[in-house]
């Protein structure tokens, strides 16, 4: 017997070949710029950051499944650190992610000129959005959701009847997906819509993190001066913490402290912004000559 | 006659314009813009602020035009325009945190075509431009030439049957704008891919096109075909020794040769003047300094067409 031979040839040729549908090339621009952000493909200096505070944001539900089974007696997990009290202890994490990873997801295409390659001959500009938004979602996922379910999933395991935890708490999989991903989308948005206004990424950077920081300290001082719990609300880095702690099931965020905003206001702030955010997007990137 | 690619495909019109207006605040870019662009390589000619790469940046949908009507490959669509052009900007458009393997095969997705096809196609690409060694090196170490040929790569690697490129010699060399003059005729020559380039050098033209549309001020002010002229005069002779003495022996021969300024004018030289001219000075033992073409049509109807 033979074996068959093949011969290729690597010169140019027409492609004739079948073309993928289209929300395959969205899914392919998220892929590609999700791997960018986290410095993959580049230097191991640049993968240094983003894979340091993702770590850092999984080292506290890791540290919490781990203390019952170094300590006997030790209380369980959801005990030793309800969902609502995770998310609280990763905000500045999420805060350092975010300002860090999402804006350079618009900032480095508008400066390298990009877009007219991407507008022209690749992808409309509402496609190009959508990727770099389910990019921006699986970031921030990174570092609220995955921290979220490692601690759901490590309490499971590490509980003396894992079947029966898997039937308690298997219940609550749906609302801490849905509060990691509230999360998620809320700082997304902040971020794209940072990176949306400036070619420059320290500007957006600085742009964001003013917001982050500076939200709380206006918020708090208002508050105590006014006696308005309300005015808290306006604290745009805890908007999605106060939004997802009646989601969540175990003790939530701010229970113990002497005010807070309504609900419905914090979910109406939630809102406002995530349409401040896309109404931004939109008029920014709806000249294909955005370049 | 009808055109066709180099497959025997027929060719439809790469741009088809119908009273395009484009104006930007008081500067009217382009001026009732009607044109058919069918050859396989055209030149789009005309000085700086012309209004070039306003026409392209239109074609490709990156501009809205005030008024008028354009179609790309006989379409209007613009997720299938998008699906059969590839486009090469005059300025700097790559990522510089990238390979060029990673960008073709990046482009090469968003352009719809699966993995696997992506990945054959940016190696075919990177070799037909050349960068088939300097593949996985960062585009920020590449020169400017190499950088050009990663812009042309990109523009190629889905396959499209239209490639406009936007001044694609700009910034190289001698050396690299040969090579990419080369690369560019044998896009439209051997490869079918209908070309239309913008420049301001007559040259690139004349070397890589078929036909050249000559845009002034906005407006369509000549299209015509880029033949291969044989020349037929008027020469320009410039001898060492006796030039009266030499002309006199060109009109013995049959030559009419007339002497202007110390120089030898021949009002018509085919090849079978030239050939005597040549055999003369080497039996007179005359030496010619110098033989220039007093006339090049292209050059006089698109200098005067910008004019």
């Amino acid at each position: 017997m033979t074996a068959e031979a093949h011969l290729y040839d690597i010169r140019y040729s027409r492609y004739d070949g079948a073309r993928e549908a289209r929300w395959r090339s969205v899914l392919a621009m998220a892929r590609s710029s999700t791997g960018r952000a986290l410095g993959l493909r580049r230097t191991a200096g640049s993968k240094v950051w983003p894979f340091l505070l993702i770590a850092a944001a999984h080292l506290p539900a890791i540290a919490t499944v781990g203390v019952p089974l170094l300590f006997d007696g030790a209380p369980e997990p959801l005990e030793l650190m309800p969902y609502s009290q995770l998310l609280a202890v990763l905000t500045p994490i999420v805060v350092a992610f975010a300002a860090t990873t999402l804006p350079s997801l618009l900032t480095r295409e508008r400066r390298d000129r990009v877009l007219s390659l991407y507008f022209s001959t690749a992808m409309s500009p509402w496609e190009y959005l959508a990727g770099k938004v389910l990019a921006a979602l699986a970031l921030m996922s990174l570092v609220t959701l995955s921290p979220l379910l490692v601690l759901l999933i490590g309490s499971i395991l590490t509980s003396e009847a894992p079947l029966d935890a898997l039937r308690d708490d298997g219940r609550h999989v749906l609302a801490v997906i849905l509060a990691g991903l509230v999360c998620a989308l809320w700082f997304a948005a902040l971020g794209l819509t940072a990176g949306a206004m400036t070619s420059k990424r320290l500007f957006a950077i600085g742009g964001l993190l003013a917001v982050l920081l500076v939200t709380p300290v206006l918020s708090g001082l208002v508050s105590s001066l006014t006696d308005q719990p309300s005015v808290r609300a306006a604290d745009l880095s805890q908007v999605p913490l106060r939004a997802t702690t009646d989601l969540l099931p175990g003790r939530g965020y701010d229970d113990e402290g002497s005010g807070k905003p309504a609900q419905a206001l914090v979910w109406s702030v939630w809102g406002a912004v995530l349409l401040a955010a896309t109404t931004v997007l939109v008029l920014r990137y709806r000249d294909p000559d955005a370049s | 006659m009808s055109l066709s690619d180099g497959y025997g495909r027929p060719m439809t019109a790469a741009l088809a314009c119908d009273g395009l207006v484009k104006t930007f605040g008081a500067v009217r870019a382009l001026d009732r813009v009607t044109v058919s662009v069918a050859a396989p390589a055209t030149g789009l000619l005309g000085a700086n602020g012309a209004g070039k790469s306003t026409l392209m940046k239109v074609a490709l949908g990156l501009l809205t035009p005030d008024e008028g009507e354009v179609r790309v490959l006989g379409l209007t669509d613009r997720t299938q325009i998008r699906a059969r052009v590839g486009y090469m900007p005059e300025h700097s458009c790559l990522p510089t945190d990238m390979s060029a393997q990673d960008l073709c095969i990046h482009l090469a997705r968003l352009r719809g075509l699966p993995r696997r096809d992506a990945l054959r196609r940016a190696s075919e690409v990177l070799f037909a431009v050349g960068l088939e060694e300097e593949r996985h090196r960062l585009i920020d170490t590449y020169s400017l030439g190499m950088r050009q040929r990663a812009k042309l790569a990109q523009a190629l690697v889905h396959g499209p049957d239209l490639v406009v490129l936007d001044e694609p010699t700009s910034g190289l060399d001698p050396a690299g704008r040969t090579e990419m003059l080369e690369i560019l005729r044998h896009l439209s020559r051997d490869l079918g891919i209908q070309v239309l380039l913008s420049s301001h050098v007559l040259e690139d033209i004349e070397r890589t096109c078929d036909e050249v549309v000559v845009l002034a001020s906005g407006r369509v002010s000549a299209q015509q075909a880029v033949s291969a002229r044989v020349s037929t005069g008027p020469v320009t002779l410039q001898v060492t020794g006796d030039a009266a003495a030499f002309a006199g022996l060109l009109q013995e021969h049959g030559i009419t040769a007339q002497l202007v300024a110390g120089r030898i004018l021949l009002p018509s030289a085919g090849p079978r003047e030239l050939a005597a001219v040549r055999d003369l000075a080497a039996s007179s033992g005359t030496g010619l300094s110098s033989m220039v073409d007093a006339a090049n049509a292209l050059e006089d109807a698109v200098v005067g067409a910008m004019a």
